[in-house]
């Protein structure tokens, strides 16, 4: 495999994975948009969080993606830099946390 | 938080449609727009705004990269290198944005915004290109088909730490402020990095998803994003973005590069007036 080869194939995968992760938070977005004027605040509410969870976990996806693809390529550079983003991503859930419960 | 009815979210919607439009025209989440529309037009408190900014900014990053996939604009491996510090930027400005006022780095967003726009204007027509398809691009090169011009653009990275810092930079304010952050990448990979205005706009949007992930997060956590609201926002930047993709298409580089120095004046005039 040439490097140019390697990098189509991950380029496509991404690009498969970021319009699947776009495409179905979009749809419980609207969905939970709508539910919420016609008054079903409970759908509404499950609809709205699964948006934006899978909204944010999208570019999570993709990291995750471009590591298992590097591992392939047995390109460690770049499954170390990688593996560096997706704990820096890691870490600020934790943080996320670590605020919640101080409020 | 604010209350949301149908008529507050039509106006976000369309909000989203217009900063969706000129993210994607400039490589740019489009958060410079709507940040300060939902803050001063709006008086949303600044933490929902951003939060709210940021979700437009990971929607708009993920459909324009995958538009984008296949065509060898996006620098893959520039763009996970710089990834790892815009997300070190990105975590620590998420923190500190729940600790400080962001007064002081509004102003400082403001004059960094004010040099590098005075900065681009001056290198309207300098090309970042190597002529001969046949040069190497080196290990974090590129090489891509430019429509305008019909022909193969070869370039290679030049100083790489400048790259790293303003990623680092980047990172920082956008979790603080709920921008992008490709209002700095942008100009320093271009100007200084020798990536051509269309790669440096294509990876700076594909990294911006990772950046406005580890800020939004903490935001949503914190319990500061209107989920609805979000909802709202980033139905219409998706809209707004296929618009600034297909007229995108039309622009010449020349062009987009005197819009880009137009906005981040405007922008580093928003911030001052923000940050009395």
């Amino acid at each position: 495999m040439t490097r140019e080869a390697d990098s189509d194939r991950l380029e496509h995968a991404i690009g498969i994975a970021l319009r699947l992760g776009v495409t179905t938070s979009s749809i419980c977005l609207a969905a939970g948009l709508v539910a919420t004027f016609v008054g079903m605040s409970g759908a509404a509410d499950l609809l709205l969080q699964t948006g934006v969870i899978i909204l944010l976990t999208t570019p999570v996806a993709r990291v995750l993606i471009s590591i298992i693809e590097y591992v392939r390529e047995r390109d460690w550079t770049f499954v170390a830099l990688t593996a560096i983003v997706l704990v820096e991503l890691m870490a600020s859930a934790v943080a996320a946390l670590v605020f919640n419960r101080r409020v | 938080m604010p209350v949301v009815t149908p008529l507050l979210a039509a106006i976000i919607f369309g909000a989203g449609v217009v900063s969706g439009g000129f993210g994607a025209l400039l490589g740019i989440g489009g958060g410079v727009f709507l940040v300060p529309f939902l803050n001063l037009g709006l008086s949303f408190p600044f933490p929902v705004a951003a939060a709210i900014s940021l979700t437009t900014v990971i929607a708009t990053s993920s459909s324009v990269s995958a538009e984008r996939s296949g065509k060898h604009l996006i620098n893959l491996r520039l763009g996970m290198l710089l990834e790892v510090a815009t997300a070190a930027g990105s975590l620590l400005g998420g923190i500190t944005a729940q600790l400080v006022a962001p007064a002081i780095l509004q102003k400082l967003f403001g004059i960094v915004a004010a040099m590098v726009s005075v900065f681009m204007v001056g290198r309207v027509n300098r090309r970042n290109v190597i002529l001969d398809p046949s040069v190497d691009s080196g290990v974090l090169g590129g090489r891509f088909y430019e429509e305008e011009s019909g022909a193969t653009v070869t370039y290679r990275i030049k100083r790489l730490p400048a790259a790293l810092i303003a990623s680092f930079a980047a990172g920082n304010m956008s979790s603080l402020l709920g921008v992008g952050g490709g209002v700095i990448k942008v100009p320093v990979l271009n100007a200084w990095c020798g990536v051509p205005v269309r790669a440096a706009a294509a990876t700076s949007a594909f990294m911006i998803g990772v950046t406005a992930t580890a800020g939004a997060v903490i935001y949503y956590g914190r319990g500061q994003l209107a989920p609805a609201l979000a909802a709202a926002a980033v139905l219409g930047v998706q809209l707004g973005s296929w618009g600034g993709m297909h007229v995108g298409r039309r622009t010449s580089a020349k062009w987009l590069k005197l819009l880009m120095a137009g906005v981040l004046f405007i922008v580093a005039v928003l911030m001052f007036a923000r940050s009395r």
